[in-house]
């Protein structure tokens, strides 16, 4: 609910845009962003920010957007998080994965449940694919107490001219999540993942798995992948290909990698690199991976007033971390502890975080 | 060798973080010791407010030159990795990582 006695938050340039917005809808305090591209040629908020916008006004009841003439200057006063029933045409600028990643942190504190129908690409080199989505970050999602929650692929679309239909449906509305005690990194028990295509000989499709199979065969536990080939109209209005593969762990934590195809590329290489991407993400992370880290870190930030705990690596502290961190203490006004681990062969850093409390306006906590 | 690394780091990330004087880029680099020079040793948390202020000062100037060059794509979900052929020379075998994972049903037998 828009707090009107907040003074607005400030904040320059289009970094973490779409994670601005949210904090600024979870918390219910308006946000100002300034200077967003105004050194750049073509100045202002991109297509693909303004239709995310537009899918927040959608979900939201009563939000208030303010974009100046030039489109450097946006005024957001959140609503309440409404939910329902919705189709989201995505520009082919950006994949589904752009538009579905941040409605995870929403839906679950919405007042109706969320269906919404996402139209377009459904992968992408930089954001995130449907199959890391669903089985990557849901996961995380269930950490914190939000079960009843799906991704259905209806179709595949691949760039540039997409044709995908994604259904993200999320029927768990929580009031709280569940405060997080993650001290362990736990052990990998198998690695599974998808290759599909659109559009393209299913070969390739067998190419991939065979080069990632290859890097995997030493790892020591079982290596699982599907082939998922698409046809006819539900694959979409482009050829393309691509690979996700996924490092399940004990206690239900997973990582991810994925990669897709472009013309010219060799299915072996995709599906090798998306091999050796998977390993350098276990090597870089704990129980949780780099693109996981923003959705469990806001989490218990918004969760209960009590002491949340979670393993993080050495390499998980980047640039992004810190602007993460920066963002949710500007927004919520709480901070994040980083203490290294009791074990001198570890580099790795407990981050503890107190909850703000936050609860789901549309709950009531008995 | 872990013992050595932590005595040559002289900055507490979890300070750093919210020093909001110094761009995230710098936060790195100097938790990082990449462009400090420290052959004294000496824990990071010191709370000399002297030695802070210090740094304080010339991170004024440092930062507002890092700030406005932001390169990094923040609303990109993929990490950044190294090319397929570091990937490739450093994967070669997995042994780095080979007690992250649990030993097949097969090997075990």
């Amino acid at each position: 609910m828009s707090n009107s006695k907040s003074p607005l938050r400030i904040f320059e340039g289009h970094q973490n845009f779409r994670l601005r917005i949210v904090l600024a809808t979870l918390s219910g305090i308006p946000i100002k962003l300034e200077k967003i591209r105004s050194n750049d040629l073509n100045p202002g908020l991109k297509d693909y920010e303004v239709s995310f916008l537009r899918l927040i006004e959608t979900v939201t009841n009563g939000s208030t957007i303010e974009i100046s003439y030039t489109g450097t200057t946006l005024i957001y006063r959140p609503g309440i998080i409404y939910g329902g029933s919705y189709t989201h045409q995505c520009p082919n600028s950006k994949p589904v994965g752009y538009f579905i990643e941040p409605m995870l942190y929403l839906a679950p504190f919405s007042k109706k449940k969320f269906s919404l129908l996402f139209k377009g690409i459904t992968a992408s080199h930089k954001d995130a694919g449907i199959d890391v989505l669903k089985w990557g970050m849901l996961p995380v999602l269930e950490k914190f107490g939000v079960r009843e929650c799906a991704l259905h692929t209806l179709k595949r679309g691949s760039p540039p001219l997409g044709g995908g239909e994604v259904h993200l449906v999320v029927d768990s509305l929580i009031a709280q999540p569940i405060t997080m005690h993650e001290l362990e990194t736990p052990i990998i028990s198998s690695i599974r993942g998808v290759a599909y295509s659109t559009r393209v000989s299913p070969s390739l499709v067998n190419r991939m798995i065979d080069g990632a199979q290859k890097v995997l065969k030493d790892v020591g536990c079982t290596v699982n992948i599907t082939a998922d080939v698409w046809r006819g109209e539900n694959s979409g209005k482009s050829p393309g290909w691509g690979i996700t593969l996924l490092a399940e762990m004990k206690k239900n934590w997973c990582l991810f990698s994925e990669c897709i195809g472009d013309a010219g590329d060799v299915p072996e290489d995709i599906g090798a690199k998306a091999a050796y991407h998977l390993l350098e993400e276990i090597s870089r992370s704990t129980a949780i991976g780099r693109g996981q880290l923003p959705l469990a870190i806001v989490f218990m930030v918004i969760g209960k007033e009590d002491i949340g705990r979670l393993r993080i690596n050495k390499n998980q502290i980047d640039e992004n971390f810190i602007h993460l961190l920066r963002d949710i203490k500007k927004i919520f006004g709480t901070e994040v502890y980083l203490k290294p681990v009791n074990d001198p062969e570890s580099d790795d850093f407990i981050a503890t975080v107190k909850g703000v409390g936050f609860t789901n306006a549309n709950k009531k906590i008995a | 060798l872990n013992v050595n690394i932590n005595r040559k780091r002289k900055w507490d990330i979890g300070k750093l973080i919210y020093m909001e004087n110094v761009s995230a880029e710098d936060c790195i680099k100097r938790w990082r010791n990449e462009d400090v020079d420290d052959e004294e040793g000496g824990d990071s948390d010191s709370d000399d407010s002297n030695e802070e202020d210090f740094f304080k000062k010339k991170d004024e100037n440092s930062s507002k030159e890092s700030n406005p060059k932001q390169t990094i794509d923040l609303e990109q979900f993929v990490p950044y990795f190294d090319t397929f052929e570091k990937l490739a020379a450093k994967w070669s075998s997995v042994d780095l990582i080979k007690n992250r994972f649990i030993r097949s049903a097969v090997e075990r037998k």
